[in-house]
């Protein structure tokens, strides 16, 4: 189902539990009453174009953003995904940390195998830092860049030169799959791991990472329908601008 | 064949000699902690065992919660002066008796074995890969490339390719170090082995 301006809010979170964590990146709180999506965010002061992208990429995997929604900001899109990226280090991580520690400790007879858990977790931590500090340093300036450069009045050599040394296309390529290692992770729990004695843990940790990857998921989403379609649509058209440009010099 | 891992608890020092004289004569045994009280349970389940033997006598209701709570794959054979229903937070595989024979105690300890052999065959061979994969698997998870292994089984690497995709595809694991994990805790490998 496609989430429109005229539904409700609390119907949204009906639809999609998970969808708490993107109103939550809005700053948006419950206790909306029977208000619209569209009354919530003017309430809110949240772009609503931008909100049902983000929401409707969120809820529905095969969901493609119509191109004339596309007006919002790069920042908006940069700023949301930063956000995320906090969210993986400042909650969902450590909650995953947590239960693993809590798993070490109270198990008795398969200790190693859970430590090897950690281990292997600890990895993935690592990998997904260096996947996030990529983005912050060199993706969303670029996206910046690019942006500044398609809104002014002249094309910039510096920009055309820019876009040389390193495209929206590269960053889409070297894209690694961050999901990887979690969906082993779930499986080597789910399928493998002789269960411990604290069932109870094991569940709650798989959930945390079922939500991790949803939202990991999601992440890659709106990077790939959203930002990258909309900065190689930049691209192109300051690539026509600068010949054009140039050939009237 | 694999080690079967035992140990025995009991206070008379005969009795327990005994009884361990009793198991060494089982091929593929080993005693691995032999103890007269039950003072220390942490020191007990760290030594992950096989089977652990236990008089009647050392038991109660503490060290029995504390025991069902922890032991996960480990048989309990209950030691003992009669046939007697106690202490059922335990399930217990066995009941050998102090007066048995020496015959009949081998036949029970030599029928765990064997039942505990024919229902882990997974710990050594994994179901859900044939025995070639399993090989293949041990060195990806040593941290050698498609050609070393590829050299060290006398196979071309476009071999060890099939077979890597059809262990990622089988297992659902895609990553090396998922592929470790597997590894280790089907004790196709020793966790030592990796570092």
């Amino acid at each position: 189902m496609i989430i429109t301006k005229e539904i409700k809010m609390a119907d949204v979170i009906h639809v999609n539990y998970y969808a708490l964590s993107v109103l939550n990146r809005f700053g948006i709180e419950l206790g909306f009453g029977d208000k619209s999506v569209e009354e919530v965010c003017k309430q809110n002061d949240v772009d609503l174009d931008f909100f049902l992208d983000i929401v409707n990429t969120f809820v529905d995997k095969d969901y493609f953003p119509k191109k004339h929604l596309q007006t919002f900001p790069v920042k908006l899109i940069t700023d949301y995904l930063q956000k995320t990226h906090n969210d993986y280090h400042n909650s969902n991580v450590p909650e995953i940390e947590e239960l693993i520690e809590k798993m070490v400790d109270s198990c008795q007879t398969q200790k190693d195998n859970i430590v090897l858990l950690k281990k292997f977790f600890n990895e993935y931590k690592e990998e997904l830092q260096n996947h996030t500090n990529r983005e912050e340093e060199a993706v969303f300036p670029y996206a910046h860049a690019i942006e500044n450069a398609f809104n002014s009045d002249k094309i910039d050599t510096s920009v055309i030169e820019l876009m040389q040394n390193y495209s929206i296309e590269v960053f889409q390529n070297e894209h690694d799959n961050i999901e990887e290692k979690l969906f082993d992770l779930k499986n080597i729990i789910i399928k493998y791991l002789p269960q411990p004695k604290d069932v109870k843990l094991c569940k709650k940790l798989l959930h945390e990472l079922f939500s991790l990857e949803q939202d990991l998921n999601d992440h890659a989403r709106i990077e790939e329908k959203v930002l990258v379609p909309k900065i190689r649509e930049m691209e192109e058209i300051i690539n026509k601008r600068f010949s054009e440009e140039s050939k009237n010099a | 064949m694999p080690k079967s891992t035992f140990i025995v608890i009991e206070q008379s020092y005969i009795i327990r000699k005994g009884l361990i004289s009793l198991i060494e004569k089982i091929p593929n045994t080993q005693i691995i902690l032999q103890i007269d009280n039950m003072n220390d349970i942490d020191n007990i389940l760290n030594h992950d065992p096989d089977f652990i033997i236990i008089n009647s006598n050392l038991l109660d209701k503490n060290v029995t919660d504390c025991l069902s709570k922890n032991i996960e794959n480990v048989q309990m054979i209950l030691l003992s002066e009669n046939h007697k229903n106690s202490f059922n937070e335990i399930n217990w595989v066995e009941n050998i008796l102090i007066n048995e024979t020496q015959n009949s105690i081998l036949k029970k300890i030599n029928k765990l074995i064997g039942n505990r052999i024919s229902n882990q065959p997974q710990r050594y061979t994994p179901d859900e890969i044939s025995e070639r994969e399993a090989d293949i698997l041990r060195n990806i998870a040593l941290g050698y490339s498609n050609k070393e292994i590829a050299d060290k089984l006398f196979i071309s690497t476009h071999t060890v390719v099939t077979h890597r995709k059809n262990i990622t595809r089988k297992l659902g694991i895609k990553t090396v170090p998922g592929l470790t994990i597997y590894a280790i805790l089907n004790k196709l490998i020793d966790l030592d082995d990796t570092n």
